[in-house]
């Protein structure tokens, strides 16, 4: 049996998590950075997690953005959309980037190139 | 002689410190206090979101549900916020609102409140949602995905992960004291192994918690990768690394020792612990899920009733046809 003391306090931390949750999820929502930190690709060869940020930071490889997207691309552009990467288009989505990935990594003599070093299933 | 029963107890032993239900589980929210405060020091509000909504989401359900059935409403002895607690602590910090209060009305609802309520409960409620939660959203559980904006200055990648897709090779990027200080990609409150280690001695210390079975499933944890470390170290991570990583240490001090669903004898303890162990280290080297915490101790929740059947004998009980 639980005292009304004890009652009453558990409704007031019910309260006050409940408002503190609330706010806090209302307020700093999950969003997508401007420049994303990393990507999880997904293929059905499994999922790719690429480091955006290793990458393209100047403490990392400092790629240039037109060395992998060879267009401005704007929020509502896809790469896999018909003008780009779609199933109609070639190179197709898949195959653009494993030029990219592999290609600049065997170029670099840096980075994966095994097919299991990137794709997990 | 007349057959009525006029008292019927269980099976001994008994543990009683004097102390209250509500002050028992008072006490396990600030054992977990240093490691639910580095998760939110990490990851920020969103952080700090998920264990608030948690705790009173999980209140609010076992306060409904108290309501349906014309109880007494009993979150005042705070076991529903310790609940809501261990599960915010095994989210990611991304983890949405109605990811939150679904595994929240899982734990209260169906992993308590259906056998009967607090005491009744044959597994442990906060994993029973967590398991279900795994299954139904691999992707919100898959650390690697759902971090993937976060760069907190350290290896940023969900070290079970690497150890599963890649192998030794991948995890020798991280050092074991960045993993035991907590830097490293993982649940709210499951990383920082210092933290998580001081609040299981301070529940232990407090008599809140029986050290038989934490120690004893770190025995079996270590063992267990020990034996596989030995049998091919280029394929199977060290024990150390097993220990420090995933949910292993909040396992060990917070989720396994609850009173319900473990053992209450000796031997029974030890044997509980170290068969948790196992099975998790199993889970992990050779079977599909990246932890096996959730799973292997579900599954050993399920043997407890057996083993607590492993008791003591009665003083002066006479042994017929010896």
């Amino acid at each position: 049996m639980t005292s009304k003391g004890e009652q009453g306090f558990a409704f007031a931390l019910a309260a006050v998590f409940l408002v503190v949750g609330v706010v806090c999820y209302a307020a700093f929502p999950q969003g997508t950075p401007e420049e994303p930190v990393r990507i999880m690709f997904k293929s059905t060869a499994g999922k790719i997690l690429f480091d955006h940020m290793m990458h393209t930071d100047d403490a990392g490889y400092g790629i240039a953005c037109d060395d992998c997207h060879h267009e401005e691309q704007d929020e509502s552009s896809s790469c896999s959309g018909e003008d780009c990467h779609g199933p109609e288009t070639d190179p197709k989505r898949g195959d653009a980037l494993h030029m990219n990935c592999k290609g600049c990594h065997e170029e670099g003599g840096a980075g994966p190139v095994e097919c299991a070093a990137c794709h997990i299933m | 002689m007349s057959s009525q029963k006029k008292l019927v107890v269980a099976h001994a032993p008994y543990w009683h410190d004097g102390s209250k239900i509500s002050t028992k589980n008072y006490n396990i929210m600030i054992a977990a206090l240093p490691a639910v405060l580095m998760g939110i020091s990490q990851y920020g509000a969103p952080a700090l979101a998920v264990i608030s909504f948690s705790m009173a989401c999980a209140m609010i359900w076992e306060f409904i549900w108290s309501l349906i059935l014309k109880k007494s409403a009993p979150i005042g002895d705070g076991s529903a916020a310790v609940t809501g607690l261990l599960l915010g602590m095994l989210m990611p910090a991304t983890a949405p609102w109605w990811l939150v209060a679904l595994g929240t009305l899982i734990a209260i609802i169906v992993g308590k409140q259906i056998f009967g309520g607090i005491g009744f409960n044959p597994l442990n409620p906060p994993l029973l949602a967590l398991a279900t939660l795994v299954i139904s959203f691999q992707g919100i559980f898959d650390f690697n995905e759902s971090l993937r904006n976060y760069d907190l200055g350290f290896v940023m990648t969900y070290p079970l992960a690497d150890l599963k897709a890649f192998g030794p090779a991948a995890i020798q990027k991280f050092s074991l004291g960045d993993l035991f200080m907590g830097r490293q990609a993982g649940a709210i409150g499951s990383t920082f192994g210092l933290g998580l280690i001081v609040g299981g001695l301070y529940l232990m210390l407090r008599g809140y918690m029986r050290w038989e079975i934490s120690l004893s499933f770190l025995a079996g944890v270590f063992v267990t990768a020990l034996l596989f470390n030995l049998s091919d170290p280029t394929k199977y991570a060290s024990p150390a690394f097993h220990l420090l990583t995933g949910y292993t240490l909040i396992a060990a001090f917070f989720i396994l020792p609850e009173d319900s669903s473990s053992p209450a004898n000796f031997i029974p303890m030890l044997i509980f612990g170290a068969c948790a162990g196992l099975m998790t280290v199993l889970v992990r080297n050779i079977g599909a899920y990246v932890d096996g915490v959730p799973f292997s101790i579900l599954l050993i929740n399920l043997a407890n009733p057996l083993m607590d059947k492993i008791r003591p004998k009665a003083i002066g009980k006479v042994v017929e046809n010896a």
